[in-house]
C-alpha cells in the first residue's frame, strides 16, 4: 500500500472516524483505524463494536492499492500538527506504516487487517431518506436528556420513531424527558421505533448539517445505517422497550407563564452559582407578573433574582434541578418560553408559547 | 437562645440485662454476651459481676475467659434485644418526638419544650427510669444537662441505675473540675498529648489559648476549646441517616485461599439481602467488600452499582484478595446508600 494525500483531505474524515475509537479498549485492534486505499479512493474505518464509522476521501495519488490498520489517535495527532496544506505520503514498509511529509517521517505500528472487526452487513428491510437538517434538529433538540449508564439500559439512548409523514425523537433519563417531532416526506408502514445507543447518537449528529441534502437510513433488525455523502455510519440498536412519552407529558397544569428565554436562562445561570454544587436545587416562586428564583448552598450563601413574566393566577413555590431547566432553555430556538405547572410535586412542561415541535417535561425537586 | 434541656438515657449493660431479666439465675454470676473463643469472638456486653473481673465490652472473648474462667458466655438473641429496645424507644417518644437514637440501648432526648412534669428535667428522667423498669424490667441511667455531651457524661456519672442532673447554673463548676479524659473525642492518644501539655482538667484546658489548641489538635482544638467551657451546640438529630448496610463474618478457621473466600460469598450475600429487606430496600449507591487477612491487615474495595449482584461482589473480592494474597480472617460485603438529599429529585412516572 502506498499513496499520498493532502493534509486537508485526510483530516476531517480522520477526526470523525477517530471519534468513534474508544480511548480504552479490550481488543488492541479497536484502537486502530483501518485505512483501505483503492482505485476509487481511500476509506477510513473506526469502530468500538457498537458503532462503526466509515469515511471516504480522495488521495492525490495512489501508487499501490492495499489496506492497513494504524493507531487512530496517534495518526490523527500527527496529521493535525503538520503544517497546513502539507502533502502526506503513506506507505506500508515491512509491516510498519511510514508517514512522510516534507522533512518529517513517522513510523507507526500496524495490526493485521484481518483482525479488524466489521459490523456485519445489515439485512436492510427498510430504506428511507430524510433531510439532514431535519434529523440534526431532532437530535439536537432531545439528545441532552439521554441517560448515562443507567441500569435501565434502554434509557442510555434515543428513541427514533419513524412513521408515515412523521419523524420523532424522544430521550429521558428518568428525571426529565425531551420529545421533538417533525413532518417528513416518508412512507413507513408499520411505524418503526428504534433505540440508538447514546454514543451512536452523539457520533451520528457530528456527520449532519443544517442542509436539505439527504441522509439515507437503512433500518435493520438489530442495526441502523446512515449514509451522508462521504460517510457511512452503522450503530447497533438497543434491544428494549422505550417508555411511552405520552404517559409522561403532563396534561393538567393550570399555571401557565411566558418568559423571555434568554433572560430567564441568564437568571437561572447566575442563581445556580450559589446552589448546592451536587444537587443543583433552585426554588421558583411564581407570582402574578413576577418569577423569583432563589438558591442557597451548605455554606449558607444565597442568591435571589426576580424576572418579569406574563402570568396571572395563583402563586406557587416549586423546586428544580437548575441544570435541567437550563438544558431546555439552551435548545429551544424561540425567543420566548412557556412553562406550565400544576403543583410542587408534579412535572413542569416547557415549550414554545402555544406549543412548538418540541416538548420538555421536567420533574421538580423537593426542597 | 433558650437554655436547652437534653436527656441522655442509657440502658445498663443492656443485652446482659435482658438475659438476666429472663433468667434470674444469671444475675449474681459473671456472664457476658459475645462470640465464642473458637469463633474468635469478642465480648459485646457483660454484667457487673463480670466487670468486677476486669471484663469489658469489645474485649476478645479469649482474654475475658483468662480473666474470669467461670464466665458464662451467651451467643445473644438480637431479635429479642431489638424488640425490647423498641419498647424503650416508645417510652421516649411518649415524652417527646425529639429523640435521637444512638444505638439499641442509648438515645438523646430534647425536652426543652416539654410541659409535662412542670417542665422539670429531673422528674422527666425519673419517669423514664420508672416506666422502663415497670414495662420492660430494664434499668436506665439518665443524665440531664443543657448540652448533649454533658448529658452523656451525666448519664455515666452514677451508673448503674443512675440519675444525674447538671443544672444550667452548675455547668461552669462541673465542667471546671471535669477530667479532660471524659470529653468525647479524647481517647488515649489525645489524652497523652494533653497530659504532656500539663492539662488534666477542663479548668487547665481553659487556660490554654485557642491558637495553641488549634496548632496542636487542628479542628478538634476548637472543639476542645468549646467543650472546656460547657459549649455544645449540636442539635438532636431525629433521623440518623443510615449510610450503609453490610454483613460480615469472622471465620472460625482462616479461609486459606481465594477459592474458599469465593465459596463463602453466597452466605454473606444472603445475610446482606435479609438486612436490605429489613430496611425496606433503600436506594444503593455503591457496593463494597471488606477483607481482613490473618495478619489483621484490612482492605476494602468498592464500586458504583445500584443492585446487589453476586458477580460484582465476586470481582471485588478477587481484586481485594489479590492485594495481600494470604489467608483471610474476616469477610464483609455491603452497600453504601444513596444520600437522602439526592433522592429529593422526583422521578418521572415512566
Amino acid at each position: 500500500m502506498k499513496f499520498s494525500i493532502s493534509r486537508e483531505a485526510l483530516l476531517r474524515p480522520l477526526a470523525l472516524v477517530a471519534g468513534v475509537v474508544e480511548r480504552r479498549q479490550t481488543l488492541p485492534v479497536l484502537s486502530n483505524v483501518l485505512l483501505d486505499v483503492r482505485e476509487e479512493g481511500l476509506s477510513l474505518t473506526g469502530t468500538d463494536l457498537e458503532v462503526e464509522l466509515i469515511g471516504r476521501t480522495m488521495p492525490s495519488q495512489v501508487e499501490e492499492q492495499g489496506a492497513a490498520t494504524v493507531p487512530a489517535r496517534k495518526l490523527m495527532d500527527i496529521c493535525k500538527s503538520l503544517p497546513d496544506q502539507s502533502e502526506i505520503t503513506f506507505a506500508l514498509e515491512e509491516g510498519r506504516a511510514v508517514l512522510r511529509s516534507g522533512r518529517s517521517r513517522f513510523t507507526l505500528s500496524t495490526l493485521p487487517v484481518a483482525e479488524f472487526p466489521n459490523i456485519e452487513d445489515t439485512q436492510g428491510s427498510i430504506e428511507l431518506s430524510l433531510p439532514r437538517g431535519t434529523l440534526k434538529h431532532l437530535i439536537d433538540a432531545t439528545s441532552f436528556a439521554m441517560a448515562q449508564q443507567d441500569v435501565r439500559y434502554y434509557l442510555n439512548g434515543m428513541l427514533l420513531e419513524l412513521r408515515s409523514n412523521l419523524v420523532r425523537t424522544v430521550a429521558t433519563d428518568g428525571h426529565r424527558l425531551a420529545v421533538c417531532s417533525r413532518s417528513a416526506d416518508i412512507e413507513v408502514e408499520p411505524a418503526q421505533k428504534l433505540i440508538i445507543p447514546r454514543k451512536g447518537v452523539l457520533e451520528l449528529v457530528r456527520l449532519l448539517d443544517d442542509s436539505d441534502e439527504p441522509v439515507s437510513l437503512t433500518l435493520g433488525a438489530s442495526h441502523v445505517r446512515a449514509h451522508t455523502g462521504d460517510f457511512t455510519f452503522t450503530s447497533k440498536l438497543v434491544d428494549g422497550k422505550f417508555p411511552d412519552y405520552e404517559r409522561v407529558v403532563p396534561r393538567g397544569g393550570d399555571k401557565v407563564f411566558i418568559a423571555e428565554r434568554a433572560q430567564l436562562r441568564q437568571v437561572l445561570s447566575r442563581t445556580s452559582i450559589l446552589s448546592n454544587e451536587k444537587y443543583r436545587g433552585v426554588r421558583l416562586q411564581l407570582e402574578e407578573g413576577n418569577l423569583q428564583v432563589m438558591a442557597n448552598n451548605p455554606e449558607q450563601e444565597e442568591a435571589e433574582e426576580n424576572v418579569e413574566i406574563e402570568y396571572t393566577g395563583a402563586s406557587l413555590e416549586i423546586g428544580f434541578n437548575v441544570s435541567y431547566l437550563i438544558d431546555v432553555l439552551n435548545v429551544l430556538d424561540e425567543d420566548r418560553v412557556q412553562m406550565t405547572l400544576a403543583d410542587p410535586n408534579s412535572s413542569a412542561l416547557l415549550e414554545e408559547p402555544g406549543g412548538g415541535d418540541a416538548m420538555y417535561v421536567v420533574m421538580p425537586m423537593r426542597l | 437562645m433558650k437554655t436547652r434541656k437534653i436527656l441522655h438515657a442509657d440502658c445498663d449493660c443492656f443485652f446482659a440485662a435482658v438475659e438476666m431479666r429472663d433468667n434470674p439465675s444469671l444475675r449474681d454470676v459473671p456472664m457476658a454476651i459475645g462470640g465464642s473463643v473458637e469463633r474468635r469472638g469478642v465480648i459485646s456486653t457483660c454484667n457487673y459481676p463480670a466487670r468486677a473481673f476486669g471484663v469489658h465490652s469489645a474485649m476478645p472473648t479469649a482474654r475475658a475467659l483468662r480473666l474470669c474462667p467461670h464466665l458464662i458466655l451467651l451467643p445473644g438473641n438480637f431479635d429479642l434485644y431489638r424488640s425490647v429496645s423498641q419498647q424503650i424507644q416508645a417510652i421516649f417518644h411518649e415524652l417527646t418526638s425529639l429523640v435521637e437514637p444512638l444505638s439499641l440501648d442509648e438515645a438523646f432526648l430534647d425536652v426543652t419544650e416539654v410541659d409535662r412534669f412542670r417542665g422539670s428535667a429531673t422528674w422527666m428522667a425519673r419517669w423514664l427510669k420508672e416506666e422502663s423498669l415497670r414495662r420492660t424490667g430494664i434499668t436506665l441511667s439518665v443524665g440531664a444537662a443543657p448540652a448533649k455531651y454533658l448529658a452523656k457524661i451525666a448519664s455515666d456519672w452514677e451508673k448503674p441505675d443512675g440519675l444525674f442532673v447538671i443544672a444550667p447554673h452548675q455547668v461552669d463548676t462541673f465542667v471546671r473540675q471535669l477530667p479532660v479524659k471524659r470529653l468525647h473525642g479524647v481517647g488515649p492518644a489525645n489524652a497523652a498529648k494533653l497530659d504532656e501539655m500539663g492539662i488534666v482538667t477542663c479548668e487547665d484546658l481553659r487556660e490554654c489559648s485557642l491558637d495553641t489548641l488549634i496548632a496542636r489538635f487542628g479542628k478538634f482544638g476548637y472543639r476542645l476549646h468549646e467543650l472546656s467551657r460547657g459549649i455544645d451546640h449540636r442539635e438532636i438529630k431525629i433521623e440518623r441517616e443510615r449510610k450503609s448496610i453490610s454483613a460480615e463474618t469472622t471465620y472460625q478457621h482462616d479461609l486459606p485461599d481465594l477459592e474458599h473466600c469465593q465459596s463463602a460469598l453466597p452466605a454473606l450475600l444472603q445475610r446482606l439481602e435479609e438486612r436490605m429487606q429489613r430496611h425496606g430496600h433503600p436506594a444503593i449507591d455503591k457496593l463494597f467488600v471488606k477483607v481482613r487477612f490473618e495478619d489483621f491487615s484490612l482492605t476494602t474495595l468498592e464500586t458504583s452499582g445500584q443492585r446487589i449482584e453476586a458477580g460484582t461482589f465476586a470481582n471485588l473480592l478477587s481484586q481485594a484478595w489479590q492485594r495481600a494474597s494470604r489467608p483471610v480472617r474476616l469477610l464483609g460485603v455491603g452497600v453504601r446508600l444513596t444520600p437522602a438529599d439526592r433522592q429529593r429529585q422526583l422521578a418521572l412516572p415512566l
